[in-house]
């Protein structure tokens, strides 16, 4: 008897870690604060997101046509987000290919502290296809409650009531089919 | 029996606790090396050079294990000298990193870029490590300490560098000086523009 109730806090304090991030994750989903862009100049990427608007217009970030949407923030001047660039490109691809059968899940980045020369620079540089945009005074990433970059935030959109925050991932993800499926998972129909 | 596998179940909840424990301390390492200083007064020095006289040679330890001396790019390259203020601090530990991935740009303008901070060469291997592999040298001005950051007026008086870029013709001759606020990155489009503006 002695040694089953070893067992059983060993296994308890082993692993009571791993219940209190558990424990914050439940807590969400919370609001997705308003953010306010300008739509981007580049077609594909008006087209990508369902904006209709005139370039350099505003538009709200709810506004875009996702069912699910990944707010990455990121840094040109990040090593980091350098390093995660290919993976973040990789998880576009399967985002797209998945949304052809399923939830619509779209991504957008946003350069924290950097201008649009910089944000353009890390574009060209990692060939990213999908829309950039320069929080330059770091208003989106405070609104956000940003901590650091690389930053993913999984938003529901299609909710039929206020878009939420339903997965936030600091730092880089081990693999981009894991975090699509976690963020479908969560961000999926309730 | 019931004992011996006691011991196994410990022995391997143990093994766990080392394997998830170490993957734990790595993270903690890219996220919690960096100190922050917080606020500083913006500039903390006066230059003693100006722009159209001679770039002060030197000969500084860089990372790499060579001895660079600014005159060896005389007749061949563009210079721009890049002080940050010291290693392992919130700023500098990405101004270097963007710069690694616009090599494109110095290469537009025969140009090479030369890092220096006044930290020693064991410190900036692990720092310049952490960042990845960097294509531009960097260099030690350590000591006699601060030696070319007080030639080009650029030591603050904690014995740490200004945040400064110096644009150097293949004449050796400057031709543009920015000094930052230390608690702000220079754009990159700024430098952009200064390496297209030298002669």
């Amino acid at each position: 008897m002695k040694y089953i109730v070893l067992y059983l806090v060993l296994v308890v304090s082993l692993f009571l870690p791993f219940f209190v991030p558990a424990a914050e994750k439940a807590a969400m989903p919370m609001p997705l604060p308003e953010l306010v862009l300008e739509v981007p100049e580049n077609p594909r990427h008006k087209e990508y997101l369902g904006l209709t608007g005139k370039t350099g217009t505003d538009f709200s970030i709810r506004d875009i046509d996702a069912d699910i949407l990944v707010i990455e923030l990121f840094s040109m001047y990040c090593p980091y987000c350098q390093k995660e660039a290919p993976a973040v490109n990789e998880l576009f691809a399967k985002m797209r290919e998945i949304s052809k059968n399923g939830p619509v899940v779209k991504i957008i980045g946003l350069g924290v502290a950097n201008s649009q020369f910089e944000v353009d620079h890390f574009r060209d540089t990692y060939e990213i296809a999908f829309p950039l945009f320069a929080d330059e005074d770091k208003t989106m990433f405070r609104a956000l409650a940003g901590e650091g970059t690389p930053t993913f935030i999984g938003c529901r959109l299609k909710d039929g009531e206020r878009p939420v925050i339903v997965l936030r991932q600091n730092g880089g993800f081990a693999s981009s089919a894991t975090f699509l499926h976690e963020l479908i998972d969560k961000g999926g129909p309730q | 029996m019931r004992q011996k596998i006691f011991l196994a179940v410990i022995g391997i909840f143990l093994d766990l606790a080392v394997v998830v424990g170490n993957g734990l301390a790595a993270n903690d390492t890219l996220h919690d090396s960096i100190y922050n200083p917080g606020h500083l007064k913006p500039v903390d020095s006066s230059l003693n050079v100006a722009v159209g006289e001679p770039a002060p040679d030197f000969s500084l330890p860089s990372v790499a294990g060579r001895e660079v001396t600014l005159s060896q790019y005389r007749g061949k390259k563009k210079v721009v000298l890049s002080f940050v203020p010291a290693a392992w601090t919130p700023v500098c530990s990405d101004q270097w990193p963007g710069y690694n991935i616009s090599r494109k740009y110095f290469e537009e303008h025969n140009a090479i870029l030369l890092g220096i901070t006044v930290d020693n060469i064991p410190t900036l291997h692990a720092w310049v490590r952490q960042m990845g592999s960097l294509w531009f040298d960097v260099l030690s001005d350590f000591w006699p300490h601060g030696r070319v950051a007080d030639a080009y007026g650029v030591l603050r008086s904690d014995g740490t560098a200004e945040r400064a870029l110096f644009f150097i013709d293949a004449e050796g001759v400057i031709r543009d000086i920015v000094v930052s606020d230390i608690n702000v990155r220079p754009p990159l489009e700024e430098v952009v523009a200064k390496l297209a503006a030298m002669p």
